[in-house]
């Protein structure tokens, strides 16, 4: 990351994460999201319970539950996959992400105080890891990197913070 | 400090006090309800509930002993389980002197040291003499401030030099007697409501408003609100008042070799040190009613274990002028830049200030209109509001220098934030839909405070400014 030259236009981090990401965000949020049902559900009992209680809540939400769970499940994982970029230089880690609010984070290499790689069963089940970051007041998250460059990015982050540490 | 030594007795009573003071509420509600019903059979049981604190408290004053043995304080406590804390000398980051009222009545002071890693790791000492509690500190302090092993007149010679302050300030009465005048914390209405409701809530019935109702002169739905309300914010500005008089009474800070020396408070007097080596910003807060005199308060992010985001930020000047700030930072602290270039906000961006303050209108009309068929007339209350936005526009501004960046920016108190660059954890930019049209971003920068982070925020910056600022924090950035 070559960066700190002040530029006069949006320069975005260049490296994408794994496309595997996109299938294994939508096998999780497929599941998760029927969680999502237990809302009309539970107006239909208030409708079967209460006589003043207008039908047309559980009708109407029963089709847009539908609905946002497809977006959850189907449309916002590849949004997601779409935004994360990133970058680790020598002096910094670069991250972008963002469904419908886009956020960058960068992390001086010298505030970094470890690094861990993570891996769930449905991210086991790609071949995918991610990679957390914690300074002493944040933590922060790359999703969804194959394996292989997950853990050598781990090695890298903590070699360069190693170095860096020593320099002063 | 060699041999394992208990604390004075009277810690047991603090115990007892600690424990009364934690369950304040389920015991007034135990009293409230219980006295009615059940007569002498609950005064056994509160009988037998106040004996077995009292004497759980002795056992446990009773099992705490304490030692410092070699280059560590030695903590063996526990009545079931057994615990036995070992700090070391050169790990102990903060240690707290606090003296509330009950050990003020014996001369005893609570010695609170608190470590880095593993989380919260703290030790509480709660009742030591005031020399005990000195000598402790200087023990504990002098290996972190003297390498060398010296032998213990050398040492005493030590303490002395650590202990003298090199500079002081006081709050002079006067100032705090304004401090408290203009404290008026809005903020703090809030809170007392939620805090209200969550007790109170048994005695909002149909009867009582009824009664409050009847005995309320020109009785009428809307007279009560606005009559509540006043009541409401005349109640918080007392509390707030009271509040500031009890905390910041006789308030000092102190200058020392390593560390800054705070000390504060009537009843409870609490002794906060600060190491320079882990003061993290510094926060200048204008409140709406002290920015007109030019007045404000500094607090100081200190990188340490506190969990509750209230304890974090410790105050520095509870009542300060504003052009005093520098003056004192460079006396106390010292080398703090003046940062030099300034970016504030575009020009396409003080319409977005300008309408954020009024979607609160937006959201308390139609809330407002179900008890209040004139509600419409609070329209007029965009005047104000749009004024007050393009007050947060006039204020947001960033200033960098080469090791230090300043935030200015305005939610109600006017905040000026102050990063050293080998501070900043993090930094942040975002961009919601709207203002990716407009090419505006967000900036935020993270500082470290407390067990976690307090982040400063100026709104709608130019993107590709606030890309560059983004940069600023990594070492050997250049801006």
């Amino acid at each position: 990351m070559s960066l700190p030259e002040q530029t006069s236009e949006i320069q975005l981090p260049t490296t994408r994460i794994h496309e595997n990401a996109i299938k294994a965000w939508r096998l999780s949020s497929f599941f998760w999201g029927f969680t999502l049902y237990s809302i009309p559900g539970f107006l239909y009992f208030i409708f079967t319970v209460e006589e003043n209680f207008s039908m047309l809540f559980p009708i109407i939400s029963a089709p847009l539950t539908v609905i946002i769970h497809v977006l959850i499940f189907y449309v916002f994982p590849k949004i997601r996959w779409k935004r994360w970029r990133y970058n680790v230089g020598e002096n910094g880690i670069d991250m972008q992400r963002g469904i419908i609010i886009i956020k960058r984070t960068v992390v001086p290499i010298n505030r970094v105080q470890h690094v861990d790689t993570k891996q769930g069963p449905i991210y086991r089940k790609y071949g995918l890891s991610s990679i957390s970051l914690s300074t002493a007041a944040t933590t922060h998250e790359i999703p969804a990197l194959d394996d292989e460059t997950a853990n050598s990015l781990r090695t890298l982050i903590s070699d360069l913070v190693r170095k860096v540490k020593e320099d002063v | 400090m060699s041999e394992f030594r208990r604390q004075h007795p009277i810690a047991a009573v603090t115990q007892l006090f600690l424990v009364l003071r934690q369950n304040i509420v389920p015991i007034a509600i135990f009293l409230f309800v219980g006295s009615r019903n059940s007569g002498d059979f609950f005064w056994l049981i509160l009988l037998f509930g106040l004996i077995s604190t009292f004497i759980l408290g002795g056992v446990s004053w009773y099992r705490f002993t304490f030692r410092v043995f070699e280059d560590e304080l030695q903590i063996k406590k526990g009545i079931f389980v057994r615990k036995k804390l070992y700090l070391k000398k050169d790990r102990i980051q903060v240690i707290d002197i606090t003296e509330s009222i009950i050990q003020r009545l014996f001369g005893l002071v609570q010695v609170e040291i608190k470590t880095a890693g593993g989380g919260t790791e703290k030790a509480i000492i709660s009742a030591l003499s005031k020399e005990e509690a000195t000598q402790l500190r200087a023990i504990l302090r002098d290996q972190v401030d003297v390498e060398a092993d010296a032998d213990p007149n050398d040492n005493l010679q030590n303490i002395k030099d650590v202990e003298s302050p090199l500079i002081f300030w006081k709050l002079s009465n006067r100032d705090l007697l304004y401090a408290a005048l203009t404290s008026g914390n809005f903020g703090l209405i809030a809170s007392i409501l939620a805090a209200l409701s969550g007790q109170i809530d048994q005695f909002i019935t149909e009867e009582n408003l009824n009664y409050i109702a009847s005995i309320l002169p020109g009785y009428s739905k809307l007279s009560t609100i606005l009559w509540s309300i006043l009541f409401v914010i005349i109640l918080s500005y007392l509390v707030s008042f009271l509040g500031v008089i009890l905390r910041y009474s006789d308030f000092k800070i102190e200058k020392k070799e390593k560390e800054l020396l705070i000390t504060s408070g009537l009843l409870e007097r609490k002794h906060t040190t600060v190491p320079f080596n882990r003061i993290q910003a510094f926060r200048f807060v204008e409140g709406i009613l002290r920015q007109p005199f030019g007045y404000g308060m500094l607090f100081v992010e200190s990188a340490g274990f506190e969990q509750k985001e209230n304890d974090r930020s410790i105050v520095m000047l509870p009542f300060v002028q504003k052009d005093f700030l520098r003056p004192f930072l460079d006396q106390f602290i010292g080398d703090v830049e003046v940062p030099e270039t300034i970016i504030k906000p575009p020009k396409r961006s003080l319409l977005r200030y300008i309408r954020r303050p009024n979607y609160l209108l937006l959201i308390a009309i139609p809330i407002m209109w179900i008890f209040w068929d004139f509600a419409w007339s609070l329209f007029f209350l965009i005047i104000p509001f749009s004024l007050f936005g393009w007050l947060e526009y006039k204020d947001a501004e960033i200033r960098v220098g080469t090791r230090i960046i300043q935030l200015q920016y305005r939610v109600l108190a006017k905040t000026t934030a102050l990063v050293r660059r080998k501070r900043a954890q993090a930094s942040d930019l975002s961009m919601n839909p709207f203002q990716k049209r407009k090419n505006l971003a967000s900036f935020h920068i993270t500082a470290a405070s407390g067990a976690g982070g307090k982040t400063f925020s100026v709104d709608d910056m130019d993107a590709v400014d606030a890309q560059n600022l983004l940069h600023w924090p990594l070492p050997e950035s250049k801006l």
